[in-house]
């Protein structure tokens, strides 16, 4: 890699690092200024529910099976409904996604096995 | 009446009590389900990258520097492109600049620590929906501990994932295909969990599912990374300009 590109690596970094890191120190500026006892309503109230919005993006993004096909869709379908049950059950946090990954994986081998492509 | 946004959420309230285990140890523990999305994403980061002509020792330096797994394969696959190098950077920022809203969002629940500038390299989308959710339920002397761990267990599994894939991608990726397919999917479920306790209400139900739906039909027209700020701009107008009777009847 040439020293140019080094730098590049660096700048690109070092540019995300700042991204993550900026944000903290305005919020942290405004929060001084508060009670301590009303941190939390310290946050704007678009940014309150930006937060949440982000998560529920990430998820939507993360839906889309490596496999888009009607097998990764459906198994993706029921890894899914695997999860909100476990969930709704342990309202935990590990055990629902072990039970979603493992009907996932049921699924994917399923499917696969009984309508193999092509 | 304004509906409160809630900020935390009790519903996770069957997880051991936090005060069993110290705070890093619990941050490991409660991170492990990122390493099923993490380690096959990092594994064909390091194999892409190998084919696009960086060595191993560049290989690791961008998953350990950069650590952004979408801008690096943006960044490895314009390098070799021969694009532009400030072209390559700006791209890489530009993919990344979603990433502006999370620190402000969990300032609230950060005790004072000349620790949190060092760990703000670990604020990935995962680790900040993990610590949105979890650092309210915890006791503030844990906090620090709990993102030191979660945060330094994701960043370690990535840069091992990226260096199994420069090293050995093409042989795993041969003899264990399924794999591949199916440990990623430990991201969306953990996901869901993180986000199915926000359904509290028909307007925060009807925004999220709004949210999730823009982020999948921007995913599914490929523009992935700039369909995330967006679907969650969507979300959150939706919150603001559309107001649901609750079910019962009466005024929200």
């Amino acid at each position: 890699m040439s020293l140019s590109l080094w730098l590049g690596l660096l700048a690109a970094a070092l540019g995300t690092y700042l991204i993550r890191l900026l944000p903290l120190w305005w919020m942290q500026r405004r929060l001084k200024r508060r009670d301590p006892q009303s941190r939390v309503d310290a946050m704007p109230e678009w940014l309150a529910v930006l937060g949440p919005m982000m998560i529920a993006a990430v998820l939507g993004v993360s839906l889309v099976p490596k496999t888009a096909d009607a097998s990764g869709w459906l198994a993706t379908l029921f890894g899914l409904v695997a999860t909100w049950l476990v969930w709704r059950r342990t309202r935990s946090l590990g055990l629902p996604v072990a039970a979603g990954v493992a009907i996932f994986g049921v699924a994917i081998v399923m499917i696969g096995a009984l309508f193999p492509p092509g | 009446m304004r509906e409160p946004i809630r900020m935390s959420d009790p519903t996770h309230r069957r997880e051991p009590p936090a005060g069993q285990l110290s705070g890093w140890r619990t941050g490991v523990r409660e991170a492990l389900p990122l390493l099923g999305g993490y380690i096959p994403v990092a594994i064909s980061f390091g194999l892409v990258s190998l084919q696009a002509g960086f060595d191993t020792l560049e290989t690791l330096a961008i998953s350990t520097l950069i650590y952004a797994g979408a801008s690096q394969f943006l960044f490895v696959g314009m390098a070799a492109s021969g694009a532009p190098l400030w072209l390559a950077v700006a791209m890489t920022l530009l993919i990344n600049l979603r990433h502006v809203v999370y620190a402000p969002n969990l300032a609230p629940w950060l005790p004072r620590s000349r620790w949190w500038p060092w760990l703000m390299h670990g604020l990935t989308d995962q680790i900040f929906a993990l610590a949105h959710v979890r650092l309210p339920q915890l006791p503030e002397r844990q906090r620090v501990g709990w993102f030191f761990g979660a945060a330094l267990l994701a960043w370690l599994a990535w840069i091992g994932g990226t260096l199994l894939g420069a090293v050995a991608g093409e042989r795993m990726t041969a003899a264990w295909p399924l794999l591949g397919e199916i440990m990623p999917f430990a991201l969306p479920a953990l996901f869901l969990v993180l986000v199915a306790p926000r359904f509290t209400s028909r307007r925060w139900s009807l925004a999220l599912a709004v949210a999730i739906l823009a982020a999948l039909v921007c995913t599914l027209s490929g523009f992935t990374n700039g369909g995330i700020p967006l679907a969650a701009a969507l979300g959150a107008l939706c919150f603001f300009l559309i107001r649901l009777p609750p079910r019962d009847g009466r005024q929200p």
